[in-house]
């Protein structure tokens, strides 16, 4: 197996873009799996009283759009040169642009930044766009790399 | 979670603390299902230990939802304009960690009144797991 590690070269990268349908059924899961009980996550009428068109999707509910909508970021970071069992995330930036409701959105990535040395690490920016092609977050997340021991 | 008045807020006034119960190795694999973050180095212990950790860490992001939690149970979501945290720690199963938040800056900028707020998740011991800031627009 050809010795991994990533270089300055993958700035610029851009990942395949996908599809995903946020579902109501699974604002309640994400919800549910991290202890939120706030009723406008759950109940389509205490959204609406609370002045929500929808459910609204929590503010870390990005996180699934973006390993459920894109399963391949493993492979991809695999093919960039990654040992993806010794990442660590180092930093996630949400900027908010409309609230995330049920519905179709699509989505795309981009290395944006990558350190090599003491410590390597990558920035992906993903941009998530609702149907009609508004930008509803812009993501930040950067990962470091453990080095083995 | 209510509207938040830029007014009724000064700097160092905090936010009311989230207690989150003990992690467990269930809260990761039901957190591994909904988010779909499937590495290994949350819900295999085996795994894990192959790559030189001392057993299974928590997501970070599960980390970050909690301090989400605190968040939009302080301020309506539909305020919320930037969340950002850097993780500073890994947080192990079986640690209790509570999430706190303070403000940090009041400022008016193209016509938005913000409230920028320092948050962060810590265990019993004190140790910080993530910290960042959460920006409102009142």
């Amino acid at each position: 197996m050809a010795e991994k590690g990533i270089s300055k070269d993958l700035i610029g990268t851009k990942l395949d873009r996908y599809e995903f349908d946020v579902e109501r059924g699974k604002i309640k899961e994400f919800c549910q799996a991290i202890g939120e009980t706030n009723p406008i996550y759950f109940d389509i009428e205490a959204a609406k009283k609370a002045g929500f068109e929808d459910i609204p999707a929590p503010p870390t509910f990005p996180t699934v759009i973006q390993f459920w909508g894109y399963p391949k970021i493993w492979k991809d970071m695999e093919n960039m040169g990654v040992d993806t069992s010794r990442i660590l995330h180092l930093k996630e930036k949400y900027n908010y642009v409309k609230t995330l409701y049920p519905g179709k959105v699509s989505s795309q990535g981009e290395c944006v930044n990558v350190t090599v040395g003491k410590m390597d690490t990558m920035t992906f920016k993903t941009t998530i766009k609702d149907a009609k092609g508004d930008t509803v977050i812009e993501a930040e997340m950067s990962i470091f790399i453990r080095k083995p021991e | 979670m209510s509207k938040i008045e830029f007014d009724k807020y000064e700097i160092g006034q905090e936010l009311p603390p989230l207690k989150v119960d003990p992690v467990t190795h269930a809260n990761l694999v039901r957190y591994a299902g909904a988010s779909g973050d499937f590495n290994p180095i949350h819900n295999d212990p085996d795994f894990a230990r192959k790559t030189g950790l001392d057993g299974t860490i928590a997501h970070g992001m599960f980390v970050m939802a909690q301090i989400g939690r605190l968040c939009t149970a302080w301020a309506d979501q539909k305020q919320i304009k930037e969340f950002g945290v850097t993780f500073k720690a890994m947080t192990k199963p079986g640690q209790k960690l509570t999430c706190s938040g303070k403000i940090k800056r009041k400022k008016e900028e193209n016509g938005e009144k913000l409230l920028t707020v320092a948050v962060e998740a810590s265990d019993e011991s004190g140790e910080v797991k993530a910290s960042g800031e959460l920006v409102v627009v009142c």
